[in-house]
Formats: structure tokens, sequence, C-alpha cells
């Protein structure tokens, strides 16, 4: 019982770093000013704030006025999507953020994938219609953790383009990216991934939570949901969250720095785990792309065995794991990932998301191993189920 | 040993009732009722978290669990009671309504589908051989909402929690880690309690607003909101400020009047004669004689002398809401009782 945490839900929630806390930290107290206030000590935070936009946005291939801070991912998403009051599409693995807000103004489409969750682009490209405004693909899944080929369906998205400026179609037609999964472990550059929106998310990578951005390439039109004071680009008004946006900075530099070797590291502790659960029970799925998964995501399913147990099981040793999902969790549905994947619901209710982060040690992995199969062990012999 | 299927709210009380049944050896499942799921104005229904918590006390005891779901049967048997009571100008008790319809009628058809033996709930009751006796814990026996169950459900009950008194039960969650033993008490009906009767209704009817009387000098005091939101004996809410407090002593459903008096002592308030409807036996004791009765939860029990559908009390009771129970004992036993006209 007193055993220290044994985290690995990665994916719902980072601890903020300690460098980023301490980058943070003057502009709670000392550097209070509001960046819009015309003495010298506002206008220095200005620079800073400017500063460190900038540098967020050069890691990622941005200009520096390209960036509209927002609080959260969600935001990000739903300034994106409702800006585009035509036709839109989405895959059907999205995010409940992406898919509510595609799904509460005007046509769309609901575009499938395959049993590993990787979208199907020729599916994707056949639903897009001479009306279609906005395409929503998320980086990475944030169930399964499949990554997308996000650059080959911009390909198809510049085409279709193409093809209706020749017809004189002018209707504008843009690629919005939820990357909250998987900054720091993947390549995430707008023009190597070539879409138009982009959402980052500082909370999911070891900096503050409800602090989130939105790249807006040159030319796209957004349209402010929240007005006031004109800040962001007169994109989303209200006084800017300095030390959010410091922290989220300094975030994105760990993150990018160490972004090769941490993917290595996270995905050897990963296969371990995956390995000794498979060995464990021959019967356990393991979902998501074997090759295109983000490094730190392992979504294993025990069929037969009620996930929810075996996560209240392991909170009882501080092992912390998610079921299919943490939002489906809490109301109590099914994951509609799951679902899209094509999982049975015997397999899909034995789902446990594990996901690994920086703090996660070889020790964990090892302890996590252990309680799992103990754990699943129990319930399947307790409910007489074979695995 | 029984196989027993325990109803597990992810309160402290049905958690202990919960582990007292598996430590005496019995095949335990546990079911949480979803009887109610909607949010209302101003509230989040926190049925998931409950839930929730049930499940991880289940866990924690190594059962089964699952869960039956009665929200539609609820809604139309007791929710509809309560809104066609209070549109009645009385005053509906849906916890009785609950127990009578829900928990020992659909449970427990349910339960022995499943295979159960015997159900077992949290309430502080006891029973032998299909009689309903009072708990141990004087204050917290609940026998006054399960008087309109039937005998043969009782017959397939078990009230573990009925030897112990509340503090008892907090200890034993305590002993057993339980992880719902410092959960706070829910009251009355979960759902109501959290923003108000009044704003229940409101879901489900219009009221006009009417006028509140003094009744000794007919003076107009003030405004209320639907007459159907007052209750005999009710002195909050009121609206009318200053000097003394007013009880409301009694109503005009048509031309939706609220009178209220100053007098604690005022007639309409005491009654020591009560007109019953529905009585309801369940006891080997029935019919005219000699009770003793509670004319709400955990009132004291008043000698009383019942003659056909009379009752005649051996001392004025303060308030006896038409709606509400009169419940019936013959010494330590739940006999029956009925509803207060």
């Amino acid at each position: 019982m007193n055993e220290p945490f044994c985290h690995l839900d990665y994916a719902a929630a980072t601890p903020l770093d300690e460098q980023v806390f301490l980058a943070m930290k003057p502009f709670f107290t000392e550097r209070f000013f509001n960046p819009s206030s015309p003495y010298e000590p506002a206008l220095a935070v200005k620079r800073d704030y400017q500063a460190a936009k900038a540098q967020i946005a050069k890691t990622i291939g941005a200009g520096p006025d390209e960036l509209v801070m927002t609080a959260g991912a969600t935001e990000s998403i739903n300034l994106a999507i409702s800006s585009f009051a035509g036709h839109k599409i989405c895959a059907s693995i999205e995010h409940d953020s992406v898919r509510k807000a595609v799904q509460s103004a005007g046509d769309y489409t609901i575009a499938g994938v395959d049993k590993t969750g990787r979208i199907n682009v020729e599916e994707l490209a056949a639903a897009i219609t001479d009306e279609t405004q906005l395409v929503s693909v998320a980086l990475a899944n944030h169930e399964v953790g499949t990554v997308q080929p996000v650059a080959e369906i911009a390909q198809v998205i510049r085409k279709k383009r193409e093809e209706r400026l020749a017809r004189g179609n002018r209707t504008q037609l843009v690629l919005h990216c939820d990357a909250s999964q998987g900054f720091g472990l993947v390549d995430i550059h707008v023009a190597r991934l070539g879409v138009d929106l982009l959402t980052l998310n500082a909370g999911k990578i070891y900096g503050p939570k409800q602090v989130a951005l939105l790249w807006v390439k040159p030319g796209v039109k957004v349209t402010a949901r929240i007005v006031g004071g004109g800040q962001e680009l007169g994109l989303r008004s209200g006084t800017e969250n300095v030390p959010g946006v410091i922290g989220f900075a300094e975030a994105v530099r760990i993150a990018e720095k160490h972004r090769k070797q941490e993917a290595d590291r996270v995905r050897n502790l990963r296969n371990t785990l995956q390995q000794i659960l498979a060995n464990a029970f021959p019967n356990a799925v393991f979902s998501g792309h074997a090759k295109h998964r983000l490094a730190n995501y392992l979504h294993v399913s025990f069929p037969g065995i009620d996930a929810e147990r075996l996560v209240f099981m392991l909170e009882m040793q501080n092992v912390l794991v998610a079921t299919g999902s943490a939002c489906a969790a809490n109301k109590s549905t099914k994951s509609v990932v799951l679902e899209a994947i094509g999982l049975p619901e015997e397999t899909a209710n034995g789902s446990l998301r594990i996901t690994l982060g920086r703090p996660t040690t070889e020790a964990h992995i090892q302890r996590a191993g252990e309680a799992i199969i103990a754990a699943v062990r129990q319930e399947a012999e307790r409910t007489g189920t074979a695995l | 040993m029984s196989r027993v299927v325990v109803g597990m709210s992810g309160g402290v009380d049905s958690s202990v009732t919960a582990a007292l049944l598996v430590e005496q050896g019995h095949e335990v499942t546990g079911v949480y009722m979803k009887n109610w799921s909607q949010d209302l104005p101003g509230m989040k229904c926190p049925w998931a978290e409950d839930l929730a918590d049930a499940k991880r006390v289940a866990v924690q005891l190594g059962i089964d669990f699952k869960v039956y779901d009665f929200e539609k049967e609820y809604k139309e048997q007791v929710v509809q009671y309560m809104i066609d009571t209070y549109k009645d100008g009385r005053t509906p008790n849906p916890d009785i309504m609950c127990n009578q319809e829900v928990k020992f009628k659909l449970f427990l058809e349910a339960a022995l589908a499943d295979g159960a033996e015997f159900i077992a709930t949290g309430h502080y009751a006891r029973t032998e051989n299909g009689r309903l006796l009072c708990a141990k814990d004087d204050n917290k026996d609940q026998t006054y909402f399960l008087y309109r169950t039937q005998k043969s459900a009782l017959e397939k009950t078990l009230f573990p929690l009925g030897n112990y008194t509340k503090p008892e039960v907090r200890e034993l969650a305590k002993a057993h880690n339980l992880y719902t033993a410092q959960k706070k008490e829910s009251m009355g009906v979960c759902f109501v309690g959290q923003v108000g009767m009044r704003e229940f209704l409101g879901q489900y009817v219009t009221t006009e607003p009417g006028e509140i009387i003094e009744k000794a000098t007919r003076k107009v005091l003030g405004k209320h909101d639907g007459a159907l939101f007052y209750t005999l004996g009710q002195r909050h809410g009121l609206n009318i400020g200053g000097g003394l407090p007013y009880y409301v002593v009694g109503k005009d459903m048509v031309k939706n009047e609220v009178y209220v008096s100053t007098d604690l002592n005022d007639e309409a308030m005491w009654r020591q004669n009560l007109e019953l409807g529905s009585l309801h036996w369940i006891g080997d004791v029935q019919g005219d004689g000699e009770y003793e009765v509670r004319i709400r939860h955990r009132a004291p029990k008043v000698r009383a002398t019942l003659r056909g559908t009379n009752l005649q009390l051996s001392e004025a009771q303060r308030a006896p809401a038409p709606g509400q129970s009169a419940v019936l004992y013959a010494g330590d036993e739940c006999v029956g009782g009925g509803i207060i006209i």
C-alpha cells in the first residue's frame, strides 16, 4: 500500500518538469505584469513572451506570428474546426473534442480506419467533395497510439486543392492536425507534415495544463471565438498566460532536445512490457499499429476480463494505468476508438492503456508487469476465464 | 452459506454490508442499481462516481459486480408518484415507494433470476423469518421506509447492519480498509437533495405564483411560487421576513393559497386523530388494535389505537403531513402502516 506511485498513464497527464517550473516562477510573482501595459518592466515581459512563442514556432518550422496561444488543446481544436462552416471530414477514432466540433455545424463525413487504427487514405480522399473545407486528423491516436500518415494525407489534400483551382473552385480546403499526443517522440514540423492548422498541448509534454496553441498557416482564415482586447492576432482575446507560455516554450525545448534518445528509451521499455505480458498471456491482444505507433504507447486487451476491475486492483498497489480511454471510462461508455478498429466488445472491455513517460524506469516496468500479471490471473481465476 | 446479491450504492453502509456478507462466508455478488443518472440544473448527478466507488469496494472484496438498470421503472413508478402526489397537494415519500417498487420487488426479482437465494441491503433493520424488526441503532432505524414491502420479499432479505450502530459501521469500514470508509452520508432522495425539491419539480410541473395568507387575520403576507411546494409544518422558504417565524398550517390547491401562522400550537398543525389510506400489513399482528406508531422517520413512537382506517393517537403530533406514512409497530416489530389522508 505504501509503495511509491508507479504512474503509467502519461497520455492523460504529465508532471510539470522542474526546469519548466523554474522558468515559469518569476512570471507568477515579481514579473507579473500585463504585456499590454505601457511601462518598461511590462514591455520586458512582452518581449520574453514573444520570444517564447518564437522559440516554439521555430521548433515546429513556423513563423513567429503564426501561433495563437489558447487555454488547452480542446480550445485550439474548436477554434480551428469551428472556423469552417462547410463540409468537414475527420476520422472515426478522433478525440471527442475533434469529432464533436466537426459534428456541431454543417455537413460532415466520418472516415474509417483499419484495424491498426490507421486512417484509410483512399477512403478519406474519396470523401472530399467540392464543398469540403476542412479535414482534421490527429497525429497519433490518443487511445492506441497509432501514428497517422499525415504527410500522405496532406499530399492528397494539396492535389484536391489544385484540381479544384483548375476548375475555378476557390473554396478553402485545409488540413488540421491535432498533435497533442506525440510531441517529444516524433518529428513535428509543419512543412514536413504539410498541414495548414496544428494543435499542440503543453500539458502532455511536462508543461502546464490549460496551455496550448493553434498554428495557423499564413493565408488560412480562422475566426475568433473569444473576442475582447484583440490579443493573439485578434484570434484569441484575453490577457496572455505569460507563465504558461514561458513554461510551454521550455517544455518544448526540453522535449525536442531529448526527442530521439527518449523515443528509443521508452520504446525499449514499452517493448519489454509488451513482451512480459505477451509471454504471460498468449491470448492478450495488442492494439495499434506494430510500427507506426507512439513509442510510449501500449494498448493491451485481456478478452473476458473486466479492465476497470484491473485498474482498481492495480490502483490498490499504487500502479496507475488507464482503461481504454480515460474519458470514456468516466462516462462508463464504450470506447469509440476500439469499436472503430473492430475490437469485439469482450476484448474492448478488457483493455488497458499503458503509456510510459520520462520518469518511467526499468524498475517501474518490472513492477507494473508483475502487478498486471497477478491481477489478470486473479480475475481470470475468479471468473473462470481462460487466458 | 448462501448465494447473496447485495445492493451496493457506493456508500459506506452498503460497502460494509457486502464486507460482512463476505466475512460470513456467503457467495456474494455486488449490484449497483442504476435508478437515476440525469443531471439537473446546477447539479451533476454523481451516479458514475457512485458506481465506480461501489465497484472499487467489490474489487477490494474480490466479489462479482454488476449493474441492474432500473432507470425506466424508477421514473415511471417513483418519480411519477412523487410528481403526482405533489400535484395533489400532498407530500410524497419516494424512499418508501422506491423500497416497495424497486428494491424489494424489481431488484429482488432480478437477483433471484440471477441465481441468488437472498438479497441484502445496507438498511438499518432486522428480519426474523420474514418479520421486520427494528434495528439495534434506534437513531438509524429505517423500518419506517420498509413497511410497504412484502413479507415474501423480507423472507429473502438479509439486513446485516441491523445489529450494528452507525458508529460501529464506520469503524468496520475503517477496519476493513474499505475505499468508501470516509464517504459522507447522502440523505433523502439523492438526486434531489442537492438542488432542492423545488428545482427538481420545476422540471416537471408548471406552477403559478400565489398568496401567502396569515390564517388568523386573513392578511396577505407575501407571494409564493406554487402551493404544491409547501408542506404542513414547514418553516423555511416562505420568503416572508421579520418577527416571529411563520409555519405552514394549511393550503388550498385550487385557490393556490398557502396559510401560515406564528402559533406553534395552531390546531391545524397538531393532530391526534388520523385517517389512513392504503393500509398495508407485513406482520403477524394485523387489523384493529393497540400499536405504537411513527409518523415520520426517526420520530419517537407514540401509542395509538387503530379502528378500521382511523388511528387515534395517545397524544397529538405536530404536522402529520398528508401523503406521509403512519407506520405501526407491535413492540420491536414493524407490522405495517398506512398513508395519512
